[in-house]
């Protein structure tokens, strides 16, 4: 058996599906990424993406353009952020509070709004939704084995690795990612030099609604062909383990995005080996409680240091 | 402005909130146009007579489904049409969060006292009933697809295991066969829900059907974890493909959609579940729609207007179980579309199977035998 799954592991479908289930993660973890560097925790991701999803299918129906489809879902996830945002920052209710508003919201809602705009309620039946297209990268296509790995993904599954690149020059190579990252450290300190706390903060929310956004729209437009009510399932929230696992930086967020496709589709193929469902759903979820583990321990070391 | 926009965004939850708890049939109250002219009223047993039959139908989810609970409200809208019933569903959601909501509807109604009868299906509301029928021992009760051991319940289950011996038959037959997109090998797939009793009696009847039409049928079965998530139920029929499988069974609700959009791309067969699903997939998805041979069917409405029937000529036995099989129209195979394009060999053996299973010649043993060792068959045919 063991003999079995280094063989899968090692092929290329399997590398190629790992890009492909970690995409929507990855938006998502860089939304919470960004976010969280700004001091405010955005936990109505999962919302956001159920919101965009449906955005995104509605919109690129209507119109007959997968892009605007995905500019529509974008734009309503930027809102969506705000939303959560207003309510927090402007009429001050627990940020956390206001996010479980936002997944409520993504849950029931989209049933309310599918069922207005089609008449569907399970998944969206009546709608002709478009897809976004698939890219075959030119020569690179050619090379023996990267070729089948890299290329032929959504062009959103490479936008979402593009993003990391994006985050990491907004966060550290930018006046704008100095002000996110010092309203985050010390919103008091910031405030002191002229920054203006809340407007950085809402501009974080604001960005991390988009990213998520483009993760809600590759669920409805990419990796499926349509919305289905709860279709997210919990991506969101694996989201957030994964920005917590990679202690907010982008590159360690990608990273531990991988580690979560990699577990996930691992899980997926370790199933059909004959080993007890139960047990392989719980692979994801065993990488998290150990990497959350390991990071503990090192943070208690670096901590440990510093008093020395 | 900032009053009425917190106004504005107040309502819009409200209004989701209100969405969930569904309530939307209000037009299914309306009394039928057409007098009631029911015969046979023997006065014997409690909620019968002339006048329609006031029911309720709690849903513990949310209709749209396009399948299972689309059923039960299909059969008690023609119910209603036909003078038999007058009815009002209450659609609570299907999330944890909306199970509170399943317990204290179901003893709402039953406290009202006003309805004639309460139906409700699916395990998850099997121990709320049981509870809320003991609680209220004059009220009568359906539950479709679970059983409830109380006097005032009868419970209506479907013999899904016969109905996974024919799938089961025709998707050996198919893998073996030299039909488009089909590949040497003698591989099929089953992608279901949870694994739990129901989805293994699919499951069960699915690989005894399969082996009996060819024994070197070799049965991939996954589970999704649950029935919604569509991407993981895709990942799942991609590793069947990798696996060889060229025909493949979905079972897991809407994640079954995630593997008919995998059947679709790989370009094999998939074979849908509970609605005809080529008719669904053929609205907007035609590569979907061209890819599913047939659907397996559970008609939950006609179950409970079979069971309506004998509640009103007063052979119905209250605290009792009925399953319901292929010979009562519980369950079976769609027929039109690309069934057509099935070789003649296998409607043919289709045709010879399903006499035998409802004649009982063929045993088809039952996920729900706590003895039988679902396990050990699921390992034993794995490719």
């Amino acid at each position: 058996m063991l003999n079995q799954l280094i063989g899968i592991i090692f092929s290329e479908t399997f590398v190629f599906s790992i890009f492909r289930i970690t995409t929507p993660i990855l938006f998502a973890a860089l939304a919470a990424v960004i976010a969280e560097r700004a001091g405010v925790t955005n936990i109505g991701l999962e919302g956001i993406m159920m919101i965009s999803a449906l955005t995104g299918v509605i919109f690129s129906a209507k119109l007959q353009s997968a892009w605007l489809g995905l500019l529509f879902a974008i734009l309503l996830g930027v809102l969506t952020a705000l939303m959560i945002g207003f309510f927090a920052l402007k009429l001050k209710t627990d940020i956390i509070l206001a996010g479980i508003a936002v997944n409520m919201l993504g849950n029931g809602g989209t049933i309310f709004v599918m069922f207005l705009v089609s008449g569907d309620r399970g998944y969206s039946a009546n709608l002709a939704s478009k897809v976004m297209p698939a890219i075959n990268i030119p020569i690179l296509q050619n090379i023996p084995i990267l070729g089948k790995i890299l290329s032929g993904h959504n062009i959103l599954t490479y936008f979402a690795f593009i993003c990391v690149l994006l985050v990491w020059i907004l966060l550290y190579k930018t006046p704008m990612g100095l002000q996110i990252r010092a309203v985050g450290e010390s919103p008091n300190a910031a405030d002191s030099v002229g920054v203006s706390v809340n407007r950085i903060k809402y501009i974080a929310l604001g960005l991390s609604g988009a990213l998520a956004g483009m993760g809600g729209a590759f669920m409805s437009m990419g990796y499926m062909s349509s919305f289905n009510t709860n279709m997210t399932a919990g991506r969101g929230f694996i989201a957030l383990a994964a920005e917590a696992m990679g202690r907010a930086e982008p590159v360690g967020t990608m990273l531990t995005s991988l580690l979560f496709g990699f577990a996930d589709a691992l899980a997926n193929n370790m199933q059909s080996l004959g080993l007890p469902q139960e047990l392989v759903a719980m692979t994801p979820y065993v990488f998290t409680v150990v990497g959350l583990a390991i990071y503990a321990a090192s943070t208690l070391k670096k901590n440990r240091k510093k008093l020395e | 402005m900032k009053k009425y926009l917190s106004v504005l965004l107040a309502a819009l939850m409200v209004l989701t909130i209100m969405a969930g708890c569904g309530g939307g049939n209000g037009g299914n109250t309306s009394t039928p146009s057409n007098n009631p002219s029911t015969p046979a009223d023997n006065g014997g047993s409690a909620p019968s007579g002339s006048e329609p039959l006031k029911v309720a139908n709690v849903v513990n989810g949310n209709l749209g489904d396009k399948s299972f609970f689309d059923s039960c409200e299909a059969g008690l809208k023609k119910l209603q049409d036909d003078g038999v019933i007058t009815y009002k569903t209450f659609e609570l959601g299907a999330t944890d969060a909306d199970q509170p909501k399943w317990v204290s509807t179901l003893d709402e109604l039953s406290a009202d006292g006003s309805y004639d009868l309460i139906v409700c299906g699916t395990y998850q509301m099997d121990a709320i009933l049981n509870d809320c029928a003991a609680k209220y021992p004059d009220q009568k009760y359906f539950i479709y697809d679970a059983e409830v051991a109380q006097p005032n319940v009868a419970s209506i289950t479907f013999k899904q295991n016969d109905l996974g011996y024919l799938v089961g038959t025709a998707a050996a037959l198919m893998t073996t066969s030299s039909m488009e997109k089909i590949n040497p090998e003698k591989v099929i797939g089953f992608v279901g829900g949870e694994d739990g009793p129901v989805i293994n009696d699919f499951l069960t009847g699915f690989i005894q059907g399969a082996q009996a039409a060819d024994p070197e049928v070799k049965i991939d079965t996954q589970y999704v974890g649950n029935f919604y998530d569509t991407g993981k139920g895709k990942e799942i029929a991609n590793v069947m493909v990798n696996n060889k499988c060229d025909v493949i069974w979905g079972v897991a609700g809407g994640a079954g959609n995630g593997a008919a959009e995998a059947a679709a791309e790989k370009d094999i067969w998939f074979i849908g579940v509970d609605s005809d699903q080529e008719a669904t997939f053929s609205a907007n998805q035609p590569q979907m729609a061209a890819v599913t041979i047939f659907s397996g069917l559970k008609n939950c409405g006609d179950g409970i207007i079979y069971m309506m029937g004998k509640l009103k000529d007063g052979s119905i036995e209250w605290g009792k179980t009925t399953q319901l099989g292929i010979a009562e129209g519980g369950v079976g195979l769609t027929s039109g579309g690309n069934f057509a394009k099935l070789p003649d060999n296998i409607k043919k053996a289709l045709d010879d199977v399903a006499p035998k299973v409802t004649s009982g010649e063929i045993k088809v043993d039952t996920a729900f035998d706590e003895s039988f060792d679902i396990k050990g068959l699921r390992d034993s045919v794995r490719p």
